[in-house]
């Protein structure tokens, strides 16, 4: 891990309906090369909008966001170039269910990174594999278990070669007992050294995977802290009411 | 059984006289040969300019809330205000008036009515597919939308290779009813000149003061059509279904 903010955001803020809602209200944070951070936090707490604003699919009302040196926020700026380097997972997987496996995690690289079909399909292969899916390659997703449609999520994203891999509560639509092979690759791929921003629900894979806790409610960072710091001693009142309620 | 064979005859001399006869048979085919151009050229430019319109309409809803204000914000604002009077006006009048303003108004000089009932079905049709297509891409969830663009992917591309294929399986059944209605509403080209299948049929009535024959004629040829169409397109979508399953 680096010291340099690979992210950086300043003063981010959304408001719907000309500022009657603030889901993010003054959000300044970093995030370094190789760190695992996760975000805690009620529901409406703004962690979502927070962890989506920072690839723009949230368009933030103010405040900038910088990656890698370059303020994404600049009108003019072409995010799509710099979404490539952040891969996302979502919570409901969103695979393409007309394309296969193998297509869903090739069609980026080869129309955007311009690789060839071998190359594409090799790297893909490669990581199927890393995850135990190589078999279902040419299966389509509505074949798949809502873990392996994971699992594939998060494959599809690293086929782009990111930076960095956003989480978005990549657990939370799945059955209890397909939670464990999701962190199971995201704990790998944190070991292996990926920069991973991750809102979840599984506070035991923060306190062993996180290298930073960060606790939002009404959509600012209350607390942060190493994940001893944050839950064996958390200092804010109402970070200590949540971690009651959820532990 | 004296009763069938006059029946019978009857029938045979009906027949000759409606079909047979001075080769009017012609009047048939030369009105199915204008009937299907009619529908075919008009269902092409029907699905071009309903996906454009779908494609404009449903791109301003998801987007102009989030477009920086400028020059290009204002001119895909009127792009759709466009796109709205063009649905209200050709969905709030019926197709034949549309069809003879056409001819007798804004191609008054032009005598190619076959060109003219053409371009009248097709924008006609245009409208219906519009909404059609618009309301496939609407149904497709937010989140493939979003998949695509986290991967890099900028809107256009998004919609082609993410978007419009799941859409366009998810709105076959509504544009091959679409297709079936347009058939049988060209029936009504004959208001202005176009000797289509129906006339064809009118025609041969008029002429034979035997109108059995002729009409049901017409009528079990725009049936046999409609069945098989009907048939080819549920190829079509046991074709694509399989891909998913």
């Amino acid at each position: 891990m680096s010291d340099k903010y690979l992210i950086e955001t300043k003063d981010l803020c959304k408001y719907y309906n000309g500022g009657a809602i603030k889901a993010l209200d003054g959000v300044t944070a970093g995030i370094k090369k190789g760190e695992v951070v996760v975000i805690i936090g009620p529901s409406g707490s703004g962690k979502s909008t927070f962890l989506r604003s920072l690839n723009l699919l949230e368009m933030p009302t103010a405040g900038t966001i910088t990656l890698d040196d370059v303020e994404i926020t600049a009108p003019k700026v072409n995010i799509n170039l710099h979404r490539q380097k952040m891969g996302m997972v979502f919570q409901h997987f969103n695979l393409f269910p007309h394309m296969t496996i193998l297509k869903n995690m090739t069609i980026a690289p080869m129309k955007l990174l311009k690789k060839s079909k071998a190359e594409a399909e090799k790297t893909a292969m490669e990581l199927l594999k890393r995850v135990g899916l190589e078999d279902r390659a040419e299966a389509y997703p509505s074949q798949l278990s809502g873990g392996q449609k994971q699992r594939v999520a998060i494959v599809r994203a690293l086929c782009m070669n990111p930076d960095v891999m956003l989480f978005d509560e990549p657990t939370s639509a799945l059955d209890p007992e397909m939670v464990g092979e999701v962190l199971a690759v995201m704990k790998q791929l944190a070991e292996e050294g990926m920069t991973m921003v991750v809102v979840t629900h599984e506070m035991g894979f923060a306190k062993e995977v996180a290298d930073r806790v960060v606790f939002m409610d009404s959509g600012t960072i209350v607390e942060e802290g190493t994940p001893e710091e944050i839950f064996e001693n958390p200092k804010n009142e109402r970070t200590q009411s949540f971690l009651r309620k959820v532990l | 059984m004296e009763a069938l064979t006059a029946w019978l005859s009857d029938l045979k001399a009906d027949f000759i006289l409606n079909f047979v006869a001075e080769e009017r048979w012609k009047f048939i085919t030369t009105g199915l040969k204008n009937t299907l151009v009619i529908t075919f050229a008009s269902l092409i430019l029907g699905v071009l300019l309903g996906v454009i319109v779908a494609i404009v309409r449903s791109s301003y809803d998801k987007t102009h809330h989030e477009m920086r204000k400028g020059a290009k914000k204002s001119l895909f604002a009127v792009l759709n205000g466009i796109c709205k009077i063009y649905l209200t006006v050709i969905r709030g009048t019926p197709v034949v008036v549309q069809l003879m303003i056409m001819y007798y108004i804004i191609f008054a000089t032009s005598r190619n009515s076959l060109m003219v009932a053409i371009l009248a079905f097709g924008i006609n049709s245009g409208a219906y597919v519009a909404e059609i297509v618009r309301s496939g891409i609407m149904s497709i969830d937010e989140g493939q939308f979003e998949a695509g663009r986290s991967l890099g992917f900028d809107y256009k591309r998004t919609m082609l290779y993410v978007i419009i294929p799941q859409a366009f399986k998810n709105v076959l059944p509504a544009l091959a009813n679409e297709f079936i209605v347009l058939l049988k509403e060209t029936s009504v080209a004959g208001y202005v000149t176009i000797r289509d299948l129906t006339m064809g049929g009118n025609i041969i009535r008029a002429a034979t003061y035997s109108p059995f024959m002729p009409l049901i004629a017409v009528a079990v040829i725009y049936l046999v059509m409609v069945m098989f169409f009907t048939w080819l397109v549920g190829m079509l979508e046991r074709g694509l279904r399989k891909s998913e399953r």
